[in-house]
C-alpha cells in the first residue's frame, strides 16, 4: 500500500515539475498570480520608474540637498557659527518650547476624541469629526488671523485682555495657541479608525472582569493602538516645529523673543545672511528626516501588529 | 446564584429585541438560550451580564434586584463569541486580569495571583503556553483561555455567548464535553447561547427556546424535543414533515378537504414497507436514497406530488433492499398536529 501511494505522489510531483518547467520564473516569483497577470511590460514598468525617480530627484533630493550644501558652502566654522547666535538659539528654544506644550496638549485631545467619537453615539458626532478636520482645510494664515480677530488689540478679547495686562498676540502664548490649533487633527485623525476597527469586545471583557473605566483604558484600550497613537504624535510634533504661516501671523517677529526656526531661517534669508539660514533650515531638515525614520519604524510595527491580529482574525473565522 | 430575568423589554431603534420576555434559573443549572440569529438570546445574555440594560424589566440575583448595576459590579464571568482576549497580553497575564485589576485593599498578593492562575491553566490544560500570546494559539485554545479568564475572578454565574460557535465540528465536541464536565465539578450557575439545537440539547440541563424576541418554550431537553408547545420548537429542533389537513373526530387526515391544520412527523418517525400492513399509510415514489452515516436518509415523492423525507436505520434499510424510483408506502409512526398557524421555517 505505502509503496503504491509513493507512486501516486511521485507522479503527481511529476505532473507539477512539468508545469513548473514551462514557465520557469512562476517559481521564483513570490508575488501571487493575480499581481504577476496584472503586471505591465518592461518597457512600460522602467519608463514609469524613471519617470518617477527623476520627479523626486529634481523636486525632492536635490532641494533637500542644496540646503545642505548651502549650509556647509562657508565651511564647518561659518556653519557651526550659526548656531552659536543668541537670536538663533532663542528661536530654537521657542520651537521646542512651542512643540513641547502644543504636542502634549493634542495628544490628549486627540486620545480623548478619539475615544469619545469611536466607542459612543451621540448627538453631533458628526460635526465634531467634521470640526476635528477645520485645521486641516483652513489655511494656515486663516488660522492665525483667527487668533488675532480674537485676542488682538481690536479684538474680540482685546480690551479685557489689555486691561488685565496679558499678551497673547505677538507673544510666546499666540505662537503656542496658533500650532495648537494647526497640528489639532493630527493625533485624533490617526486613533479615531484604529479604535474603531478594534470594536468593544476587549473592553466589555475588561469590565466584566471587573475593571474600572480607567484601568479598562489604560490596560486594554491604550496598549492595542500605541503604535498608531505614536505614529499621531511623530506627525504632529514635524507639523508643530515646522508651522509657518499661522505662527507667522501671530509672532510679529520680535527677534530673540517671538521667532521660532521657520520664521527666524526666513529673517535671515531676507537679510542675505544665506549661510545662516540654510545652517538652521538644516537643522529643520534632519528632524524632519529623524522624523521619517521613526515614522518608517512605526509603520512597520504597526503593520507587524496589523497582519498579527489579521491572522489573529483569520484562524477565529477558519 | 439563581438568576431571575422579570418582563425583559429591550428595542434597539425600532427593532423589538425582547418582548416581556421572564426566565428563571435556579441555582447550579446549565441553561441553553436556543435560538435562530435575531430571536434576542444574546441581548437576553447581555442584559443579565450588565453589558446592555433593559428598557423596562428587572434583572435579579438571587431574589436581590440587580438591574441598575453595572457590568463591573455584577461579579458575573462572561465569555464572548470571538473571545475578546487581550491581544497584546500572555495566555497568563489574560487570566491573571481580572485578580490585577482589584482594589489594592481585596487584591490577592502577587505570589496568590501566580498559583490560582497555574491552578486554572491547569484546569484548561494550557500549562505549557502560559506565555503564549493569543495569537499564537488556535481557535479551541483560545476558547479555554477565555473560559480560565473568566473563571479567575470566582464568578457566582457564568454566561457563555456562543462559546463554541467560531470552531469546527470535531474541537467543538471536544470542548462540549469538557465543559459538561467542568460544569458537574464547579456546580456554577450557567448560560450560554447557542443557535446549535444539537449543541443545546447535548450540553444543557434546560433549554430556552427563542423566537423573534419572546420565549417559545421552557424545558428539560427531552420535554421540549418530544413535546414541542408550539410548531416553532417543532420545526426548529430537527427535521420535519409538513403535511397539510384537518381533524376530525381525533384523527388526522391528511391531503383531504384541508382546514388548516397541519400535520408534523419527524423523519425518523416515518417508516417505508412495501405493504401498508394495515394501519395508516400513504403511496410514494422513492427519489433519492443517501445511506453515508448512522441513519439512511430517503427522500420520496408522495402521490399528491409533495416531497417526504424518511430516516431509517441502516439494518431497516439493508432488509429492504430499497430502490431508487420504487413504489412504496409510508407509514407514519407518530405525528403531531399544531392548528392553524403557518410555521415560520420551511420543512427540510
Amino acid at each position: 500500500m505505502a509503496y503504491r501511494f509513493w507512486r501516486v505522489h511521485a507522479a503527481k510531483a511529476n505532473f507539477m515539475g512539468g508545469a513548473i518547467a514551462l514557465n520557469p520564473r512562476a517559481a521564483t516569483l513570490t508575488a501571487s498570480a493575480s499581481s504577476r497577470a496584472t503586471l505591465e511590460s518592461a518597457a512600460v514598468r522602467w519608463t514609469l520608474i524613471a519617470v518617477a525617480s527623476l520627479f523626486l530627484a529634481l523636486f525632492l533630493f536635490m532641494p533637500l540637498a542644496m540646503v545642505f550644501v548651502s549650509a556647509f558652502s562657508k565651511g564647518i566654522h561659518a556653519y557651526l557659527a550659526s548656531f552659536r547666535e543668541p537670536d538663533a538659539q532663542a528661536a530654537i528654544r521657542l520651537t521646542l518650547l512651542t512643540a513641547g506644550i502644543a504636542v502634549p496638549l493634542n495628544l490628549l485631545f486627540g486620545v480623548a476624541a478619539a475615544w469619545c467619537i469611536a466607542k459612543f453615539e451621540f448627538i453631533g458626532k458628526s460635526l465634531l469629526i467634521t470640526l476635528i478636520d477645520v485645521p486641516f482645510s483652513v489655511s494656515p494664515v486663516v488660522s492665525g488671523l483667527i487668533y488675532v480677530l480674537m485676542f488682538g488689540l481690536q479684538g474680540a478679547m482685546g480690551p479685557w485682555l489689555v486691561a488685565h495686562d496679558i499678551k497673547i498676540i505677538f507673544a510666546v502664548p499666540g505662537i503656542v495657541l496658533a500650532t495648537i490649533f494647526v497640528t489639532f487633527p493630527f493625533v485624533a485623525r490617526e486613533l479615531i479608525p484604529l479604535i474603531q476597527a478594534q470594536g468593544n469586545d476587549e473592553e466589555e471583557a475588561a469590565l466584566t472582569l471587573g475593571a474600572s473605566g480607567w484601568q479598562t483604558f489604560l490596560r486594554v484600550t491604550l496598549p492595542n493602538v500605541k503604535w498608531g497613537l505614536l505614529y499621531g504624535v511623530i506627525i504632529c510634533n514635524a507639523r508643530a516645529m515646522g508651522e509657518f504661516g499661522a505662527v507667522s501671523v501671530v509672532s510679529g517677529h520680535v527677534r530673540g523673543l517671538t521667532n521660532t526656526m521657520p520664521l527666524h531661517i526666513e529673517i535671515l534669508y531676507n537679510e542675505y545672511q544665506f549661510v545662516p539660514a540654510f545652517a538652521v533650515a538644516s537643522l529643520l531638515a534632519l528632524l524632519a528626516l529623524l522624523t521619517l525614520v521613526i515614522k518608517s519604524f512605526v509603520e512597520w510595527q504597526s503593520k507587524r501588529q496589523l497582519t498579527e491580529d489579521a491572522e489573529n482574525w483569520s484562524m477565529e473565522t477558519a | 446564584m439563581s438568576i431571575e430575568a422579570l418582563n425583559i423589554t429591550k428595542k434597539f431603534g425600532h427593532f423589538n429585541a425582547l418582548q416581556d420576555v421572564s426566565l428563571e434559573i435556579p441555582t447550579g443549572e446549565l441553561v441553553a438560550l436556543l435560538g435562530p440569529s435575531g430571536s434576542g438570546k444574546t441581548t437576553l445574555l447581555r442584559i443579565i451580564a450588565g453589558l446592555e440594560f433593559a428598557d423596562s424589566g428587572n434583572v435579579r440575583f438571587d431574589s436581590k434586584d440587580i438591574s441598575d448595576r453595572t457590568a463591573r459590579e455584577r461579579r458575573v464571568g462572561f465569555v464572548f463569541q470571538h473571545y475578546a482576549l487581550f491581544r497584546h497580553m500572555t495566555v497568563f497575564e489574560n487570566i491573571a486580569f481580572g485578580l490585577k485589576v482589584r482594589p489594592r485593599a481585596t487584591r490577592p498578593s502577587s505570589e496568590n495571583i501566580r498559583s490560582k492562575v497555574q491552578e486554572l491553566l491547569k484546569l484548561i490544560q494550557l500549562e505549557k503556553l502560559a506565555q503564549r500570546y493569543p495569537s499564537q494559539l488556535s481557535g479551541g485554545q483560545r476558547q479555554r483561555v477565555a473560559l480560565a479568564r473568566a473563571l479567575a475572578v470566582e464568578p457566582s454565574v457564568l454566561l457563555l455567548d456562543e462559546p463554541f460557535g467560531a470552531l469546527d465540528a470535531k474541537v467543538r465536541q471536544e470542548l462540549r464535553r469538557w465543559l459538561r464536565h467542568l460544569h458537574d465539578e464547579m456546580h456554577i450557575t450557567s448560560v450560554f447561547v447557542t443557535h446549535d439545537q444539537e449543541e443545546a440539547l447535548e450540553l444543557a440541563n434546560r433549554v430556552v427556546v427563542m423566537n423573534e424576541g419572546r420565549i417559545e418554550q421552557i424545558g428539560a431537553p427531552d420535554e421540549v424535543y418530544n413535546h414541542p408547545a408550539t410548531p416553532f420548537v417543532y420545526n426548529f429542533l430537527g427535521n420535519v414533515n409538513l403535511f397539510h389537513g384537518r381533524i376530525d373526530d381525533g384523527k388526522a387526515y391528511i391531503h383531504e378537504r384541508e382546514t388548516g391544520h397541519v400535520v408534523y412527523v419527524r423523519p425518523h418517525l416515518l417508516d417505508i414497507d412495501r405493504r401498508p400492513n394495515g394501519g395508516d399509510h400513504f403511496r410514494a415514489k422513492i427519489k433519492h436514497i443517501n445511506s453515508a452515516g448512522p441513519l439512511v436518509k430517503v427522500e420520496a415523492v408522495t402521490e399528491w406530488g409533495a416531497l417526504v423525507h424518511v430516516e431509517m436505520s441502516q439494518d431497516r434499510f439493508r432488509n429492504l433492499h430499497l430502490l431508487k424510483d420504487e413504489a412504496v408506502f409510508v407509514i407514519p409512526k407518530d405525528v403531531k398536529v399544531f392548528e392553524a398557524r403557518e410555521p415560520q421555517v420551511k420543512a427540510v
